[in-house]
């Protein structure tokens, strides 16, 4: 790209002295042909004027990686691509060759009918059978020929299509070029330091072998009728057997044993304290159980009725009280409340958990960005991934479902609260701290209840993320309105499917109102 | 004047993790700011800061924002801790108080106010008030009695049960400063408390604020970025810049005696008429040899403000008298050059 010469805008040198050295300076070489097509651009009142980058259409891609323009050279280098697997296909891809095979077999065919069809008749028999046959056969082979030639004709126009289309995109990269690298200019005047200027021998090494490793292999892999297989599928056995002698054994087989060893150990070394922990979480289900099963079902449905009609009026009540009817004429009141209570014990641990983790990971920046990782983790892993560790080491039921809900519902309170935390303005703990507050009598009276409202968001939350994991815990065993569902789901019974799945809507809905309607009345007060 | 308060010897804050590394550098090499930022990535936030402030006084710091004087005042009750230097509260040194002796201090000897008021919202006003008493253990019909007659004191009786946040600006600023009174405290550290409100209420809650420390014999640390109302309020101003004291004086000792060119620009803008005597602007009786007889008399407090009514009904100078008898005169154009800041 040396000898290239433009004509310059030459009226505007001098007042642009310092403009031309910027733009030198950035572009590092060729500064004098980049600082006259920019001054072109700059000039422009409208749409930004064509100048054409002899380096850009030619190199391609190639330009873009040395300029260090990264979204260019991914975008022209995939374009290309696309065209130069036409070009391929045109020249050798050979697209008839599927046609011709087939019409070679079924003329061979036809001369093996003919031969019987000498045979018969040295025989004395009628060849007239295998006659017919080896016309038709004949005919086919023909046909499959005929199609043979119309796809090595139209090899052709593939190959005129993509020599057009690479043309096309030489020309755009050509005239494109200079847009960009105008804008990229623009971007490095702001921060010199992190935009990309400048010609940069690394930049273009990395160019070339991006190209060299992308290009070759995905054209002939798009363009060859069977390519190698190697290019099919990863060789993970052969690759494996590079490091294991074992015919039987691979890398996979060898770490998957490992993992179910460990597994299977620690769930042994900490028998006591998983069971204890199950104990733990069976105590509390025990006790939600106790609370609405075993309470005679018409004070359950009351006592829930007021509380929807104190915490969220009137209109909440009615559709509550029509939720339960619904649950206990179609005989899901138990199960219902099995359901409520699972959901109940898992909200009450994540938030016992949850807060004061909330607290803690809000005032120490260093615990949070440990804890974050994690968080994420626990949401973004699908649930079915953790059950299996939780059957290993917990067993199947109730208790190992609550845990497993806990594991997806605890993050949004444990988020809300340290972000809550985070918002307290520094003002008024200071104001505190001024009049002698103790830490404790901080957090008390000034930054627990200023965090409150988004405490409060965080349970919601945690409450219908909870809720949501109703019919997966069913598949370890945990009981409720989510084993309605799984049964269903097994035996494809449309009917109990649809009528229980309604009865978690129901549930959720109630739950939810009554929770949204008593935080927002807390956030008026 | 009487007794010293607050006490505060050579107290340097440095901000930044090397900060103990640099404050020994400083004092074994002089080390000037950039240097200590070069070396050591440290801020200094005060340098060098020695002043006293006696009983009743009002203490006003003055300065820009960035220059130190929140920090400063914050040294007072430990809300941060000095890198050197000593603070004394009534004798005692705050830096040697132990955690538990601290909030004590806090919560009995000293109300703070803050410029973005610092209230908390889900408290009613009575609440917000009591809240250092609160803090104390103060029972609840006790705190609340204090609470409604420190309303009283700022004016704001009636408005005991409504949340902050249905007061205006300027209210709440009262509420502020009833906080602070409610403990009664010996001190009162005001971190810009009139800074975030519009000018007229400003004005009135400057005018309140003086009457009632006048009352209630506080000593004041008054934080401003305002020369205007650090005059207005101040018995004694301190000039800040970059973390350095620039100049301790009255009002018009600042005005009239600038300590460099930084204390002059501020006071150029400055009206001299109520601030300046007549003894800081006249001449000498020995030095003057014209006629006297039948001029204006003025006592030699006056300021020039009553010595321009004296000059416009004369054609001679005014002559300055103390204790009934003359001591010097003023001219009319040592009179016109004393209104433009004592320029020769």
């Amino acid at each position: 790209m040396t000898d290239i010469t433009v004509t310059a805008a030459s009226d505007v040198e001098v007042d642009r002295e310092q403009l031309d050295a910027s733009i030198s300076e950035f572009a590092g070489s060729n500064g004098a042909y980049y600082a006259a097509a920019f001054h072109k651009i700059h000039e422009a009142a409208g749409a930004p004027p064509l100048t054409f980058n002899i380096a850009a259409a030619v190199l391609g891609p190639v330009w873009a990686a040395m300029r260090g323009v990264w979204g260019f050279f991914w975008a022209f280098l995939i374009l290309e691509m696309i065209a130069w697997v036409q070009i391929g296909r045109g020249a050798w891809g050979n697209p008839g060759a599927k046609f011709s095979e087939r019409a070679e077999s079924q003329l061979s065919r036809s001369q093996e009918f003919l031969e019987r069809a000498a045979e018969a008749t040295a025989a004395g028999e009628d060849p007239s059978r295998f006659e017919t046959l080896a016309a038709n056969m004949a005919k086919a082979a023909e046909r499959s020929q005929a199609q043979a030639d119309t796809a090595n004709a139209e090899a052709i126009t593939i190959l005129i299509t993509g020599l057009v289309l690479l043309l096309a995109f030489k020309l755009l990269q050509g005239f494109y070029a200079n847009i960009v690298y105008e804008k990229q200019y623009t971007r490095w005047r702001i921060s010199p330091n992190t935009v990309e200027s400048g010609l940069k021998q690394q930049n273009l090494l990395l160019g070339i072998v991006l190209v060299l490793v992308i290009a070759p292999l995905t054209i002939y892999k798009f363009t060859v009728a069977s390519p190698l297989e190697i290019l099919n599928t990863f060789p993970e056995d052969q690759f494996s057997h590079l490091f294991i002698a074992n015919q039987n054994e691979t890398i996979f087989t060898e770490l998957a044993n490992w993992l179910e060893a460990r597994i299977d150990a620690a769930a042994v070394a900490g028998q006591g304290a998983f069971d204890s922990i199950t104990a733990g979480v069976r105590a509390i289900l025990n006790a939600m159980t106790l609370a609405l099963i075993v309470t005679p079902w018409p004070v359950v449905m009351v006592v829930i009725c007021v509380v929807a009609w104190r915490s969220a009026g009137p209109r909440v009540a009615i559709f509550t009280a029509a939720a339960l009817a619904y649950v206990a004429i179609l005989g899901y009141w138990e199960i219902s409340m099995e359901t409520v209570a699972l959901v109940g014990a898992a909200v009450i641990i994540c938030v016992v958990i949850g807060i004061p983790l909330g607290i803690w990971f809000g005032k120490s920046k260093r615990a949070y960005s440990f804890a974050e990782p994690v968080l994420d983790l626990m949401q973004t892993l699908p649930a079915f991934v953790y059950l299996i560790p939780i059957i290993a080491f917990f067993g199947t039921g109730n208790p190992p479902g609550i845990l497993a809900t806990i594991i997806f519902g605890m993050p949004p309170v444990i988020r809300l609260t340290a972000l809550g935390m985070r918002g307290v303005p520094e003002s008024i703990k200071e104001a505190a701290n001024a009049f002698g507050a103790s830490r404790f009598q901080t957090l008390r009276d000034v930054e627990i209840p200023l965090a409150l409202p988004s405490i409060m968001a965080g349970v919601n939350q945690t409450i219908l993320m909870c809720l949501s994991m109703v019919v997966i815990i069913s598949l370890i065993g945990g009981g409720g309105l989510g084993k309605v569902i799984l049964e269903a789901l097994q035996y494809a019974a449309k009917g109990p499917g649809l009528l229980g799945g309604f009865a978690i809507l129901f549930c959720a809905m109630v739950i939810d109102r009554i929770v949204q309607g008593a935080f927002r009345r807390a956030d008026q007060d | 004047m009487s007794e010293t308060v607050v006490k505060l010897t050579d107290v340097w804050k440095v901000f930044g993790d090397r900060a103990d590394e640099a404050m020994e550098a400083i004092k074994a090499e002089g080390l000037t700011k950039p240097e200590v930022l070069e070396r050591f990535g440290c801020v200094v936030g005060v340098q060098a800061a020695t002043f006293e402030v006696a009983r009743g006084e009002i203490f006003c710091i003055m300065g820009l924002s960035g220059s130190g004087k929140s920090t400063l005042v914050r040294h007072v009750n430990r809300l941060i801790e000095p890198t050197s230097g000593t603070i004394e509260i009534l004798g005692r040194d705050v830096s040697a108080m132990s955690a538990s002796e601290l909030r004590n201090v806090r919560a009995t000897q000293i109300g703070m106010v803050f410029q973005h008021m610092a209230l908390m919202p889900h408290r009613s006003v009575r609440d917000n008030v009591a809240y250092p008493l609160e803090i104390r253990g103060v029972p609840k019909s006790k705190r609340w009695a204090v609470s409604d007659h420190a309303l009283e004191l700022v004016n704001l009786i009636g408005y005991e049960d409504r949340l902050p946040k249905e007061l205006s600006g300027g209210m709440q600023q009262r509420v502020g400063i009833a906080r602070a009174l409610a403990s009664d405290p010996e001190i009162l550290l005001m971190d810009e408390p009139f800074s975030a409100l519009d000018p007229l209420i400003r004005m009135q809650l400057q005018d309140q604020f003086k009457a009632l420390v006048a009352q209630l014999k506080k000593t004041t640390l008054f934080i401003t970025h305002d020369l205007d109302e650090a005059i207005r309020i101040g018995h004694r101003i301190a000039i800040m810049k970059d973390g350095v004291i620039v100049q301790i004086g009255t009002a018009e000792d600042i005005v009239m005696n600038p300590a460099d060119d930084y204390v002059r620009e501020f006071v150029q803008g400055i009206s001299k008429l109520k601030l300046v005597k007549a003894h800081s602007i006249m001449e000498p009786l020995e030095r003057y040899d014209g006629p006297t007889e039948g001029a204006p008399r003025a006592d030699e407090e006056a300021d020039l403000d009553q010595l321009i009514d004296h000059a416009v009904g004369s054609d001679l100078p005014v002559v300055i008298t103390k204790d009934g008898s003359d001591i010097g005169v003023v001219t009319k154009p040592r009179l016109l050059r004393g209104i433009q800041g004592g320029k020769e």
